[in-house]
């Protein structure tokens, strides 16, 4: 097998499953029971927080757990009810919501790259949040958030000189990035960001928002108060225990893996054949996509899994949505491009060798449709 | 096995001819493409795209659907594409289905389907497409009928397969010869073409899933054009054919039912788009007010479940269930009774409404060839009455092939002829009496909702149908 999806999922690391492990039937307990053991427990899960806002340069208080990233979005989200601006190749779970409210997409350039004058021009007085990804899921594209940062800034002092009350806050997807990027919410500058333990070979169903002093958010879960009330239901221990020691192990390979993702990119692009190059700039290097023109990339994607490699179509959400990818669609590309175009996500489980082996056989394989095609 | 001397089973060789296979995922319609491909057909999948709005409860599961469909095409290296027929379906199929609800029958969507989508408008753009056929994964056949006895040949068996090289039996002009090779285990004759006069719609081979009781209303014209690949197969080999060519759907769940109530039920599925409209529910011979339901729409005769009835006690908690046995749709009233012989339960007639009987000319034929030449009459092989039994000579009179559904069709026989019918998709074939718009049996039976369909047999051959009233 030659797994080329690591921006769909990853699998949970050793030392992960390992220190995730006596969560599950030995130190069981409920966080917030009494007695002794569930105490070591809590104070177990505080330091997992901990951990996980260490890596992000935040402290455990500013760290709300939720089942997922999908979740921290919603969440973040629910600051406002007033039209939320979200970057138009966000994903669905930012989206969607934003949408409900009647939210604006702002432009991307024909990288993916945010258009900072389309956002400018979008903020009105009543603008509470602009929610924009830090990397996209579909093109590894990293967005300028400290510019968008920087604007936010200028609008929040004029608002005030104005004596209009009206808070701006800056949301970010950070899902993607934790692997490659050294991230500092304060260096960035957002008030609330998305993690997403799943991303970084934790486990699946544990995400975390931050949320910076000063940002008033509406719980969507209510019950029991944890989270600072913020998201109700008894604490999710070992997923925590693995988010936080997964976050860990990403930040100690964050030099290592950008130069072997860099490395392994350019074998890829030396390699494979007859392809156009779609994340030229500003993209992660674990992220390749390319399109193939002429050519269906989902019957890629099934001749390939024939072969034991696994890959995906745009992002695999908007794939098996049977829709085309909005992201494709913004950033330019004609409907033959956005067919033709296939994503490779590099990562921990893959080798140099791996990498070889995929340019051969994704070759051999267009070759042969292209071939079937042209009859 | 011995059947009629005067049907065939055409197999062409698929070389150099173009077929449109629809694909849905599922394992008969993916089987259905390899056996294609394998006969040398130049075969197009087509995932149809009917339906695709999720309701509350219930993921539609079309995507899943179309990736398992498109996994196959690839797999079989064949083309593949998805052709958007969601406006259409909706209009088409569910606006009817909901109609018939609000008037209180109980319609059946997979027939309509398949009369005005996957065999007419899937059909004519396949045909527009260059198509030689279309294909489908259904448990149905496709005889071919022809009248050897006045060439005085004799057959003994049933399973020919047609000629390699000869193209498809339409593209001559009606009334021109030409010489058409037909194979048997044992001889090999010349026929001429115009002796195949008419396409049959027949019965699958496993009886356990032949699906003529949704195929009766297609039209002459598309099931001429029609294969149905995996007809003369059991769904065992199907799915034993897909394991050994590891198509992977060889182990999918089947799809129940109309795919888009899914899981749910109807009932749930109708009150998306119909309100509850509370109502009384009375018993029928007391008229008393047993209970109270959502609407009679949502009910069918026959029904046993989801009765909120809250009568006086050891009254109505007897331990006898209470069936729904008549609804007054003007007056929102369910009648129900726990009398099993109830006379609105049981019934020995039934009248038809949109009745279809199918094939052209050649039907007549059929008819009167039966009746003229009871010695070379099709005997049906699972011991139903045979027409012959019955002159049909006002066969001319009932309205031939397919008519709109909105058009009734009055005309009747002078005299009832014997077939057998079934009531419902899979129930027992039952022997009956048909005069062009009644059924007549001869025992009572349990009476099917209105708005079902009753299909019509004799033996193999699916003789059209019609609507109940």
């Amino acid at each position: 097998m030659i797994y080329l999806d690591h921006a769909a999922a990853t699998p949970v690391s050793e030392r992960v499953f390992e220190a995730m492990k006596s969560y599950f039937s030995v130190d069981f307990f409920n966080p917030s029971a009494a007695y002794l053991p569930a105490k070591k427990v809590a104070a177990d899960y505080e330091n997992a927080k901990a951990m996980i806002g260490h890596a992000i340069g935040a402290k455990a208080n500013d760290i709300v757990i939720t089942a997922g990233a999908t979740e921290a979005n919603n969440l973040a989200l629910n600051v406002t009810t007033s039209p939320i601006l979200f970057l138009v190749t966000e994903h669905d779970s930012v989206r969607k919501v934003a949408e409900q409210y009647g939210g604006e997409a702002i432009a991307v350039d024909k990288n993916g790259r945010i258009l900072l004058e389309d956002l400018k021009s979008k903020i009105t007085d009543e603008t509470m949040l602009i929610s924009v990804s830090l990397v996209n899921n579909e093109l590894g594209v990293i967005q300028p958030l400290s510019e968008i940062a920087a604007i936010i800034r200028d609008i929040r002092f004029d608002r005030l000189k104005r004596g209009i009350k009206t808070p701006l806050y800056l949301h970010s997807d950070a899902s993607q990035a934790m692997n490659l990027l050294d991230v500092n919410v304060a260096r960035l500058g957002v008030d609330l960001m998305t993690l997403n333990a799943a991303k970084v070979y934790g486990p699946k169903g544990v995400g975390a928002l931050y949320v910076a002093h000063g940002v008033k958010l509406q719980p969507l879960t209510r019950g029991g108060g944890q989270e600072n009330g913020l998201r109700s239901g008894t604490e999710n221990v070992p997923g925590v225990v693995g988010f936080a020691t997964a976050i860990a192990e990403a930040k100690e390979h964050i030099n290592g893996n950008r130069k072997k993702y860099a490395a392994w990119r350019k074998i890829l692009l030396s390699e494979l054949h007859d392809y156009e190059l779609i994340n030229k700039k500003h993209a992660l290097d674990n992220f390749v996509v390319l399109c193939y023109n002429g050519i269906d990339a989902e019957r890629l994607v099934f001749l390939l899994e024939e072969k034991g490699i696994y890959v995906s179509t745009g992002a695999a959400c908007a794939a098996s949505k049977g829709v085309r990818s909005h992201v494709l669609v913004a950033i330019g590309l004609s409907d033959e491009e956005i067919a033709g175009s296939l994503r490779l996500t590099m990562g921990e489980t893959n080798t140099e060798e791996q990498i070889r082996e995929a340019a051969k056989t994704i070759n051999e394989v267009v070759a042969k449709e292209r071939a079937r095609v042209t009859g | 096995m011995k059947t009629t001397d005067k049907i065939f089973f055409l197999s062409h060789s698929g070389r150099g001819r173009k077929v449109f296979v629809g694909m849905s995922g599922g394992v008969d319609s993916s089987v259905s493409a390899l056996l294609l491909k394998e006969q040398g057909y130049n075969v197009v999948g087509v995932y149809m795209k009917n339906w695709s709005r999720d309701l509350p409860g219930m993921k539609c599961p079309w995507t899943e659907d179309l990736a398992d469909a498109k996994r196959v095409a690839v797999k079989l290296g064949i083309d593949f594409e998805v052709w958007d027929f969601e406006k259409e379906y909706h209009d088409k199929v569910v606006e009817y289905m909901l109609e018939e609800f609000r008037r209180g029958n109980t319609p059946n969507p997979d027939v309509m389907c398949n009369q005005e989508i996957k065999f007419k408008l899937f059909y004519e753009k396949a045909m527009k497409r260059g198509a030689d056929y279309i294909a489908t994964g259904h448990y149905a056949r496709v005889g071919a009928e022809t009248d050897f006895s006045s060439d005085g040949l004799e057959f003994s068996s049933t399973s020919y397969t047609g000629t390699p090289a000869e193209p498809s039996l339409r593209d001559e002009p009606v009334g021109s010869v030409r010489n058409i090779r037909v194979e048997n285990p044992n001889q090999t004759l010349i026929l001429q073409k115009n002796r195949f006069q008419s396409h049959l719609l027949m019965r699958a081979v496993d009886e356990n899933k032949d699906q003529t009781y949704f195929l009766y209303r297609i039209s002459e014209e598309a099931l001429e054009h029609t294969l149905f690949p995996i007809g003369g197969m059991l769904k065992p080999e199907v799915k034993k054919l897909a394991e050994e060519k590891g198509l992977h759907n060889a182990y999918k769940k089947e799809s129940m039912g109309v795919c888009f109530v899914g899981e749910v039920g109807m009932k749930d599925f109708l009150k998306e788009y119909i309100d509850i409209k509370p109502g009384e529910i009375r018993e029928i011979e007391s008229e008393k007010i047993l209970g109270y339901h959502e609407g009679a729409v949502f009910y069918t005769i026959g029904q046993r479940h989801g009765l909120y009835l809250d009568g006086v006690k050891g009254e109505v908690n007897d331990g006898l269930p209470y069936y729904v046995v008549a609804k007054g749709i003007p007056n929102n009233i369910v009648y129900v009774s726990k009398n099993l012989n109830d006379e609105h339960i049981w019934t020995d007639e039934l009248e038809l409404k949109d009745v279809v009987i199918r094939g052209s000319t050649s039907r007549e034929n059929y008819f009167s060839g039966l009746t003229s030449q009871p010695s070379t009459s099709y005997t049906g092989t699972r011991a139903e009455p045979s027409l012959r039994d019955e002159p049909v000579r006002s066969v001319r009179n009932i309205r031939l092939g397919l008519p709109n559904l909105k058009q009734s069709q009055k005309s009747n026989f002078s005299r009832p002829v014997n077939i057998s019918v079934r009531l419902r998709h899979r129930a027992p074939l039952i022997p009956a009496k048909f005069d062009g718009t009644k059924l007549y049996f001869e025992n009572k039976i349990k009476r099917p909702a209105s708005g079902q369909s009753a299909v019509l047999y004799d033996g193999e051959i699916c003789l059209g149908g019609g609507i109940i009233a």
